[in-house]
């Protein structure tokens, strides 16, 4: 018997019951007898307690719908019968081993408030929340999460690759001078220090200390980006599951009315927005409802023609900036071959270019794209908002391909000094220019827009919180991050200072500039989708640059860890050919040359996993058709207790001889008469709901039905 | 632990927070905001259990509570004598079952309440209409309000009785996922 179970037992008191004392007299039941009922109801109740552990007990009990008073004591009469079964053995040691488990627990309960405590920006959260809805308060705490992958990844170089790599070079200071230009471009001082690739050298070799730097840059960076990975796939399943597998509501009216409403929003104006909304929502529907769906063939044919139209633009100008892009970085690339003054000022502001670049494409091309949304028509908003993402995506990862496809071919053979530290320094510079661009966004999308909005044009109106366009901003800078890892381990830190301080720049423009959302919902299945996105071309594609950086491309000569290897996974065949002199790892010798250097074993593992995922799907598709029959049979179910009641209620009014109580095992329910038919509302009759006292019949049947099970059970007993 | 505190014994601060889903801290902010409530009516020292309501007006004029278009119901289902007086229990169990982490059974059952206007545990079509009305200022004509009525029991009513039992609701819960960070209230 599960919880649920015991959840429904305790609605029996908590008056999930029909209408009170006269509805039990007239079905023949004294309050006695309903008492009796509860009391044996608590009995089993506590009984069932007692056998769980403690910490399953505690949260049982808190999860049944009781008041506070039964609550508590059914929790001092568990408490009372667990000691008293404890009082049998040893009473010493039974009573120091319940101090130990209570402080145990209130130093549990203390961790985790204190943990409260400290949680960050925990108050401010809840101020967006109750202005503007949980749909914006997920863009804020997405950024929370990216937050904390950064905040690990920067704790995890810091420790293990650069605090070794300062201990071993302090006393060596770069040649360069400091200039405040280095924090936008990223070269000059910052190029000789650990912040890049090129900073970091193996001294395995020439000095006493100890430290294998080629291996701990390796594994530092493979452990993250595995442990990231890992992270992703539990959180996009575990929100997957939630949000998708078990809601196929589309927006339904049932919905909208019962389960939409946002119980955390406090703000009047707030309140009074999402009423208008609702409002607004519900006649929409209604004259969708009402319109008839039919159109003429002419009009579809029209319909997909201008799809396809927009497909192709938008196509086209996702292709038209990712050539400009290759044609500048083929042009950057040139001028390094050129120039002749690498200290240049000149030349170093040159740098620039690409990121701005990039970054204006960033935004102004979503802005076409949803000039071209608006000249489509889509049935279905939720469907729009799909192909807006969609569009914006493919967008963006084609100009992240675009110059990853140039660092890994061109850069490589053409870049005269550490082609990492190179790559290192453009993605500085994207990470710097891209928040310097979402400022001016913000700047100019929700200022700028609210002025021209209330002042010039007011039919405008106030924006709204562009929820897509920001998460998907945050996306792209992750991505840049995580791509960066390899190239400039300490990329993190940066990303979290711009986290932060983004946090504080949206808060601020949010609280001045925007309104509520207009659409009310779906935030969960948003949610999901922005995760899944952060997996699948974020850091697929930034975990298989990485891994193809250190599988196939040579390391430069003159800088870096891994100087003079072929690759840099060299490193790691190197140090098992060291090892395998020593017999005592030559476990972890097998292990490495037998299961990850040979196909075989990878081939035989995906091809274990397809038939597994095949068998699964089949297993969904059996429960897709027990799902529809299971409907079925609550409906006919439904019917059958409506038949059965109005056959119980035609034998009642009849029966006005009282029963012989040896005849019926159980109270005397037929003893009473009825007084006239009026008294009992036809329970099943179309949408009448009763407005006098007596109860529904329904649930007067159920009570009989209770206490017949009662008797039952109690049989049950007595054999 | 700290400082020393006189409005609990220690026995019914663990009562409270082996009862409810909140620290104990949380327990005694709440009950400075109880307190808040009405000052006069409330006393600081709660070790022998004083029984003490504070009256429906009060608790509905709470910032958490003063917009909510269903503030009436949430404090009625949770008092003992159905007319939305709270003792401090009912006051924190109310919030304990709107609180984060409260689970989503415990809010259908509640839920379930709040939204039966006539406490005759089935959601039937004037409750819907008057849910309506709350959600919307009345501003629907009467047969749009009928309407979108019929159709929310159509779409949710699954044994066909055309109302909704808790049964029907909790389905209808269950596969919105968005229910249980809605149906929550920060405090």
């Amino acid at each position: 018997m599960g919880v649920t179970s015991m959840r429904r037992r305790g609605t029996l008191k908590t008056g999930l019951l029909p209408g009170g004392n006269v509805a039990l007299e007239k079905i023949g039941l004294t309050e006695e007898d309903v008492r009796d009922e509860i009391m044996s109801e608590e009995q089993d109740l506590v009984k069932e307690l007692v056998t769980m552990s403690t910490r399953e007990c505690i949260q049982a009990i808190r999860d049944l719908p009781m008041c506070m008073e039964d609550k508590k004591n059914i929790r001092n009469q568990v408490l009372a019968s667990k000691s008293s079964k404890k009082g049998f053995l040893l009473t010493c040691s039974a009573d120091c081993s319940e101090q130990i488990s209570l402080s145990l627990r209130r130093c549990g309960v203390g961790l985790s408030s204190a943990r409260q405590a400290v949680r960050l920006w925990q108050g401010t959260m809840k101020e967006i929340g109750g202005r503007f809805g949980t749909s914006v308060l997920s863009y804020f705490s997405f950024l929370k999460w990216l937050l904390m992958f950064n905040t690990i990844s920067f704790l995890v170089n810091f420790g293990f690759i650069t605090i070794p790599q300062l201990v071993q070079t302090s006393g060596r200071s770069p040649d360069v001078r400091f200039t405040g230009l280095e924090l936008i471009t990223g070269a000059g001082y910052f190029n000789q220090t650990v912040m890049y690739y090129g900073g970091y050298i193996n001294g395995t070799k020439d000095s006493d200390f100890k430290y294998n730097m080629q291996l701990a840059y390796f594994f530092t960076i493979a452990a993250y980006l595995v442990l990231c990975g890992v992270s992703l796939i539990y959180s996009m399943a575990r929100s997957f599951r939630r949000n998708f597998v078990l809601s196929d509501l589309s927006s339904g009216s049932a919905w909208r009315l019962l389960c939409s409403w946002d119980f955390s929003m406090v703000n009047e104006r707030a309140v009074r927005q999402r009423k208008n909304n609702l409002r607004v929502q519900l006649k929409e529907s209604l004259s969708e409802m009402m319109q008839t769906n039919f159109l003429p063939v002419s009009e579809r044919m029209k319909q997909l023609g201008i799809h396809l139209c927009t497909w192709v633009v938008s196509a086209g100008l996702a292709a038209g900036s990712c050539a400009a892009i290759y044609y500048l970085c083929q042009y950057n690339l040139q001028q390094i071959k050129v120039s002749q003054n690498p200290g240049n000022l000149k030349e170093e502001a040159s740098t620039l270019l690409l990121p701005f670049v990039v970054s204006l494409f960033n935004l102004v091309i979503p802005l076409l794209y949803s000039l071209l949304s608006k000249v489509e028509n889509y049935s279905n908003p939720r469907f729009q908002i799909y192909v807006i993402i969609l569009r914006n995506v493919f967008l963006k990862m084609s100009i992240l391909s675009i110059l990853c496809f140039h660092w890994v071919n061109n850069v490589t053979t053409n870049v005269p000094m550490c082609w990492e530290s190179y790559v290192g320094q453009d993605l500085y510079r994207l990470v710097i220019v891209n928040f310097f661009f979402s400022i001016f966004g913000s700047f100019f999308g929700e200022f700028l827009r609210r002025i021209i909005g209330t002042r010039c044009m007011p039919s405008i109106g106030i924006p709204e919180f562009d929820i897509a366009t920001n998460v998907l901003d945050l996306i792209y800078a992750q991505t840049l991050t995580w791509i960066g890892i390899y190239f400039s381990p300490l990329l993190p830190l940066i990303q979290m200072i711009k986290l932060f301080l983004l946090f504080y720049l949206k808060k601020v423009s949010l609280n001045r500039n925007c309104q509520p959302p207009r659409r009310s919902g779906r935030a969960a299945q948003m949610q999901t989708i922005y995760i899944a996105l952060l997996f699948f071309p974020s850091f697929v594609g930034a975990l298989s640059l990485v891994a193809y950086t250190v599988w196939c491309l040579t390391p430069s000569d003159s800088c870096g860890p891994f100087q003079g290897l072929n690759t840099t996974f060299e490193a790691v065949s190197l140090w098992m050919e060291d090892t395998a002199i020593i017999s005592e790892f030559s476990w972890a010798v097998w292990i490495y040359s037998h299961m990850i250097k040979s196909e075989l074993f990878f081939f035989l593992l995906a091809l274990i996993f397809l038939v597994l995922i095949y068998f699964f799907w089949q297993i969904t598709q059996g429960r897709k058709m027990l799902i529809i029959l299971l409907k079925e049979q609550i409906i006919n179910e439904g019917k059958d207790k409506a038949f059965l009641l109005e056959k119980l209620r035609t034998f009642q009014n009849l029966s006005l001889v009282p029963y012989h109580a040896e005849n019926v095992h159980g109270p005397q329910y037929f003893e009473r008469t009825y007084q006239t038919e009026s008294d009992y509302s036809e329970g099943y009759q179309r949408g009448a709901c009763p407005e006098e006292d007596t109860p529904p019949f329904a649930s007067s049947a159920l009570m009989q039905a209770m206490m017949a099970r009662r008797q039952a059970e109690e049989e049950d007993e007595e054999y | 632990m700290g400082n020393k505190q006189t409005i609990f014994t220690d026995e019914q601060l663990d009562a409270y927070q082996d009862c409810t889903f909140f620290t104990r801290k949380e327990i005694l902010r709440l009950h400075g905001r109880y307190h808040e409530l009405a000052p006069h009516l409330v006393p600081m020292d709660y070790t022998n259990d004083p029984d003490v309501k504070v009256p429906l007006a009060l608790i509905v004029n709470m910032p958490e509570l003063k917009e909510n278009p269903f503030r009436n119901r949430i404090v009625e289902s949770f008092s003992e004598d159905g007319e939305g007086n709270l003792s401090f229990n009912e006051f924190v169990d109310m919030f304990s079952v709107l609180s984060e982490t409260a689970p989503r059974e415990l809010k259908a059952i509640y839920a379930f309440k709040i939204y039966d206007f006539n406490t005759d545990n089935f959601i039937c079509m004037e409750d819907l209409e008057k849910t309506l009305n709350r959600l919307t200022k009345e501003e629907l004509t009467p047969e749009e309000v009928k309407l979108v009525c019929e159709k929310s029991i159509e779409e949710a009513d699954l044994d066909g009785d055309s109302k909704l039992s808790f049964a029907d609701f909790e389905n209808m819960i269950s596969r919105a996922p968005d229910f249980l960070s809605t149906f929550h209230i920060r405090i």
